[in-house]
C-alpha cells in the first residue's frame, strides 16, 4: 500500500516514465489559469501523498541509488527534450518536469516533506507564471509558438521582460531560489552522482539561449498588439521579487 | 571602516537598480548616475588598495548567512581597482558613443550590473559567492552582447558565449562541491588552510587538490577562451564596442584570476599546472596563427586576445602566477585602448588617407620609392637572436637572480627571447635608408620595455604574494624532471633557431607559395585549415544539430509529453 502511494505520488511530482501522465494532464487542461493552478497544486498534492507513502529512511541502499539515478535521468531527459520545444507552454512544462525531478533526489536524501513543499515551489511558481504569460502571449499573437516573429520586445516590452525574468527564475539562475535548491541538493549527493546532475547546467543554458534567441532577436513583422497591463507586470515583478528575497534569505536554510 | 568597502560592488548595483526602476526614460540622468557611481567605486577601490599598500592586512568580511563574504586581500584589491578603472573608462566612453542607440539607459544599467558582478566575483570570500558571481557574469554578458536586438547575429554570438560559459560553470560547481564535501567549509581561507594541513585527502584515488586543480583549470579555460573552448570569443564583436572593450579587457581575464585565487590549491596540483601549460601553449600558437590569417580586423583582434589568454594561462602553468595577473592588467589596458580607439581610427581613415595633399610629395613618393637597404644577414642574425637573450637575461639577473633557478622562468625567458627576436627581425625586414638608425632605435625601446617589465612584474609579484616561499612553491610544483626539462629546453632552442632560419630564408627560396612547387599542397592545406578556423565551430554546430534532431525525435515519439 505504501509503495502504491509512493508510485502514485510520482504521477504528480514527475518521475520518468510516470512524468508522461503529469505532462499529458497539464496539456489537456483547456484554460491557462487552470494549467497554472495545476502547475502549482499537483506537485504539492504529490508531496502530501508522499508523506503517507514509503519513508525515505526505509529505502535500502540499492533502492535509494536506483531512485536517485531515475530522478537524475528524468531531469536530464526532460531538460534535453526542452531544447527542441519552441512553444512556450510546452517548453515550460518540460523544464518544470526537469526541475521537479530534483525534488525526488532531495527526498531520497532524507529532506522533510514540509521543506520539500517549499523547494518544489521554487520551480512551480515561476512555471505557473510562465504558463500565465504563455497564455497572454497566445491571446495577443494567436499562439505561444516562438520563432516565427522575433524581437517581441519591440511590440510587447513588458510581456517580454516578464518572460525573460521568469525564465531565468525557472532555470536556476542565481540568486533565485531554484539555484540554491540545485546547489544544496548537489551538496547532499555522493560525489559520483554530482557530475551527472550538473549536466543540467549546460542543458538549461542551451535551452534558455534558444528560447531567448527566438524571443528577443530579429525583426518583428506582425501587427501592433496591446502589451501586458502595468498591473499585471507589477504582479509578475512582485512575485519574482518575492522569489529573489526567498533566494537571498532562504538560501542559508537550503544550503 | 572596512564596511565601507562593501560600497565598491554595491554602488554600481544600486545605480543599475535605480536606472531600471526610475530612469528608463531619462537618458542623461541615467548616464550621469552610472558614471558617478563608477567614479566613486573606483576612488574607494583605489583608497583601499592604498591602505593595504600602507600596511593594513587582509580583511575577511563575513556575511550573516552561509555565503556573501568578501575577502580583501592584495589580489582582490588590485583587481577591484583595475576592473572599476577599466569600467569607468568604458562608461565615460559610452556616454557619447551609445547616445544614438536604442535602450541607452538599459545599456548603462547592464554595464553597472556587469561591473558589480565582476567586483563581487574577484572579492568572493567563499565558494558559493564565487559560484553565484561566476554564473551571473555569463548571464549579464549575454544581455550586454545582445543589446542590439534587431541583429540576429548579435543574439547568435551572445548565445555561443553563454553556452560556453555554462559548460565552463560545470567544472567550477563540481570543484566547489568536492572542496566543500572534502574540507567541510565554504570559506576560501578556511579551505586553503585545511588544504595546507591535509593535502593528501583522496577522492577516486586522486588527491582532492589535484582533482580540483584540473576542474578549476577547465573552468578557467572556458572563461578565457582556451583552445576548443574558444569559438565564442572572436565572434563577440557583434556586441557594442564598449562591451567588446570591457570583455576583452576584463571579463575574459577571469581564468587568470581563478588560477591566482586558488593558488594555495595549485601548490598541490602539479599535473593540473602542466596541463594548463600545454593548453595555454597550444592556445597561444593557434590564436596567433588564426589572428594572422583573418581579413576582418575585429575578428583579428578577437584571436589576438585568444593568443594573449593562452600566454596568460601558460604563465600560470609555469608557476608564474603574479606575472599572469600583471599580464592580464597590462593586456586589459592595451586591448581596451585598441577597441575604444578603433572607431576613431576607422573614422579618421575614411576622412584622411594619410597622404599629404601635395602633388610634388605624391609624385616623389610614388615614382621614386626608397631603395631597400638591409643589414647583412650575419649581423642581422646576431642582433635579432643574441641581443634579446642578453638583454632579457641581464635584466632578470640584476632584478632577481634566484629566479634563474626556476624552470618556469627559464621557459618564459625563451618566449621573451622569441618575442624580442621577432620584433627585431620585423624591424630588420623594413626597408630603410639608414637600417642602423632604425635598429638602434628598436634596440633602445626593447631594453627600456624589458627592464621596465622585469622591474614592475617583480615588485608586483612581491605585493601579490608577500610570502616569497609561496611563489617559489608554485614554481617548484610546476617544474618537471631535470632531464626532461633539459631536453625540452633543447627542443625549444632548436625549434626557435629552425623557425628563425625558415623565416629568414623563406622569401629568397620562395617556399610553398608557387603553384606546382614541392610544398604548395601542404601550404594550401594549412591555409584552408586555418581559414576555416580548424573546423572547430563547424564540428560543434554539427554536434548540436544532431542533438537537437534527437531531442525533437524523442518529443515526437512521446507526443511532446
Amino acid at each position: 500500500m505504501l509503495a502504491a502511494i509512493t508510485v502514485f505520488a510520482a504521477f504528480l511530482v514527475p518521475l520518468f516514465p510516470l512524468s508522461w501522465v503529469f505532462n499529458r494532464l497539464l496539456d489537456s487542461l483547456p484554460m491557462t489559469t487552470a494549467r497554472a493552478l495545476a502547475v502549482l497544486a499537483l506537485p504539492q498534492l504529490g508531496l502530501l501523498l508522499l508523506q503517507y507513502g514509503v519513508a525515505p529512511w526505509a529505502l535500502t541502499d540499492p533502492q535509494r541509488r536506483a531512485l536517485v539515478a531515475l530522478a537524475i535521468f528524468t531531469a536530464l531527459f526532460y531538460a534535453f527534450r526542452a531544447l527542441s520545444a519552441r512553444d512556450l507552454f510546452i517548453w515550460t512544462r518540460l523544464n518544470l518536469s526537469a526541475g521537479l525531478a530534483v525534488i525526488w533526489i532531495a527526498w531520497a536524501m532524507g529532506t522533510a516533506i514540509p521543506v520539500l513543499q517549499i523547494l518544489a515551489l521554487t520551480w512551480s511558481v515561476p512555471a505557473a507564471l510562465l504558463t500565465l504569460l504563455s497564455g497572454a502571449l497566445a491571446a495577443r499573437l494567436g499562439g505561444s509558438y516562438l520563432g516565427l516573429m522575433g524581437n517581441l520586445v519591440e511590440p510587447l516590452p513588458r510581456l517580454t521582460a516578464s518572460i525573460v525574468l521568469t525564465v531565468l527564475a525557472l532555470l536556476a539562475t542565481p540568486v533565485f531560489p531554484s539555484f540554491f535548491v540545485l546547489f544544496g541538493t548537489a551538496m547532499q549527493l555522493p560525489l559520483s552522482w554530482i557530475l551527472p546532475l550538473l549536466l543540467l547546467l549546460p542543458l538549461w543554458g542551451w535551452s534558455c539561449g534558444r528560447l531567448f534567441q527566438d524571443l528577443l532577436f530579429g525583426a518583428y513583422r506582425g501587427e501592433a498588439v496591446e502589451d501586458l497591463s502595468l498591473l499585471s507586470s507589477l504582479m509578475v515583478f512582485l512575485v519574482l521579487s518575492g522569489l529573489l528575497v526567498l533566494g537571498l534569505y532562504g538560501s542559508g536554510g537550503v544550503l | 571602516m572596512d564596511f565601507i568597502a562593501l560600497g565598491i560592488p554595491l554602488l554600481p548595483l544600486l545605480s543599475a537598480l535605480t536606472i531600471l526602476a526610475f530612469l528608463r526614460q531619462r537618458k542623461k540622468a541615467a548616464a550621469r548616475l552610472s558614471v558617478a557611481a563608477l567614479t566613486l567605486a573606483f576612488l574607494l577601490a583605489a583608497f583601499f588598495l592604498g591602505r593595504h599598500l600602507g600596511g593594513s592586512g587582509d580583511v575577511l568580511m563575513q556575511a550573516p548567512g552561509l555565503w556573501g563574504s568578501l575577502w580583501l586581500d592584495p589580489l582582490s584589491l588590485i583587481l577591484w581597482t583595475f576592473v572599476s578603472g577599466i569600467s569607468l573608462i568604458v562608461h565615460v566612453y559610452s556616454v557619447r558613443y551609445m547616445v544614438e542607440e536604442p535602450g541607452y539607459p538599459r545599456f548603462f544599467a547592464m554595464l553597472d550590473l556587469m561591473t558589480a558582478v565582476i567586483l563581487l566575483m574577484v572579492a568572493a570570500g567563499d565558494l558559493i559567492t564565487l559560484v553565484v558571481a561566476w554564473f551571473l557574469v555569463g548571464v549579464v554578458l549575454y544581455f550586454l552582447l545582445g543589446h542590439d536586438a534587431t541583429r540576429p547575429a548579435a543574439g547568435r554570438y551572445a548565445f555561443w558565449t553563454q553556452i560556453t560559459y555554462r559548460v565552463g560553470d560545470l567544472p567550477l560547481w563540481f570543484a566547489a562541491l568536492v572542496l566543500i564535501q572534502s574540507y567541510h567549509s565554504v570559506s576560501l581561507p578556511v579551505i586553503f588552510a585545511r588544504i595546507g594541513e591535509h593535502p593528501d585527502v583522496l577522492l577516486w584515488g586522486l588527491p582532492v587538490p589535484e582533482l580540483c586543480g584540473f576542474l578549476l583549470a577547465l573552468a578557467a579555460f572556458a572563461r578565457s577562451a582556451q583552445f576548443l573552448l574558444h569559438t565564442w570569443l572572436p565572434y563577440t564583436m557583434d556586441g557594442p564596442t564598449p562591451v567588446s572593450a570591457l570583455m576583452h579587457a576584463g571579463i575574459v581575464n577571469a581564468g587568470g584570476f581563478l588560477f591566482n585565487r586558488f593558488a594555495p590549491l595549485f601548490e598541490h596540483a602539479g599535473w593540473a599546472l602542466h596541463w594548463a601549460f600545454a593548453v595555454g601553449l597550444v592556445t597561444a600558437v593557434v590564436g596567433s596563427a588564426l589572428m594572422l590569417i583573418q581579413n576582418d580586423i575585429k575578428r583579428s583582434l578577437g584571436y589576438s586576445t585568444m593568443g594573449q589568454m593562452g600566454f596568460m594561462v601558460m604563465e600560470c602553468g609555469l608557476g608564474a602566477f603574479p606575472l599572469a595577473v600583471f599580464h592580464l592588467i597590462a593586456h586589459g589596458f592595451f586591448k581596451a585602448s585598441l577597441f575604444l580607439g578603433s572607431g576613431g581610427v576607422i573614422g579618421e581613415a575614411r576622412q584622411r588617407d594619410g597622404v599629404p595633399p601635395d602633388p610634388v610629395y605624391t609624385s616623389v613618393v610614388e615614382r621614386r620609392p626608397i631603395k631597400p637597404s638591409r643589414l647583412p644577414w650575419l649581423v642581422a642574425a646576431s642582433l635579432t637572436v643574441l641581443v634579446p637573450v642578453i638583454v632579457i637575461g641581464l635584466s632578470h639577473f640584476f632584478v632577481a637572480e634566484r629566479l634563474f633557478y626556476e624552470q618556469g622562468v627559464i621557459i618564459l625567458l625563451f618566449f621573451g627571447w622569441v618575442t624580442g627576436a621577432q620584433a627585431l627581425f620585423a624591424a630588420h625586414k623594413l626597408s630603410q635608408k639608414d637600417p642602423w638608425r632604425l635598429m638602434s632605435g628598436i634596440l633602445v625601446s626593447f631594453v627600456i620595455i624589458v627592464v621596465g617589465y622585469t622591474l614592475i612584474s617583480h615588485y608586483f609579484g612581491d605585493f601579490l604574494y608577500p610570502d616569497r616561499s609561496e611563489s617559489l612553491r608554485l614554481y617548484e610544483v610546476a617544474s618537471i624532471q631535470h632531464l626532461s626539462f633539459d631536453l625540452l629546453a633543447l627542443l625549444l632552442a632548436l625549434i626557435f633557431v629552425g623557425g628563425w632560419m625558415l623565416t629568414f630564408f623563406r622569401e629568397s627560396l620562395d617556399w610553398g607559395r608557387r603553384p606546382g612547387g614541392r610544398w604548395y599542397g601542404l601550404y594550401l592545406g594549412i591555409y584552408a585549415l586555418l581559414s576555416r578556423e580548424l573546423y572547430v565551430a563547424d564540428i560543434y554546430q554539427r554536434a548540436s544539430q544532431i542533438l537537437l534532431h534527437w531531442s525533437r525525435r524523442f518529443n515526437v515519439w512521446l507526443g511532446w509529453c
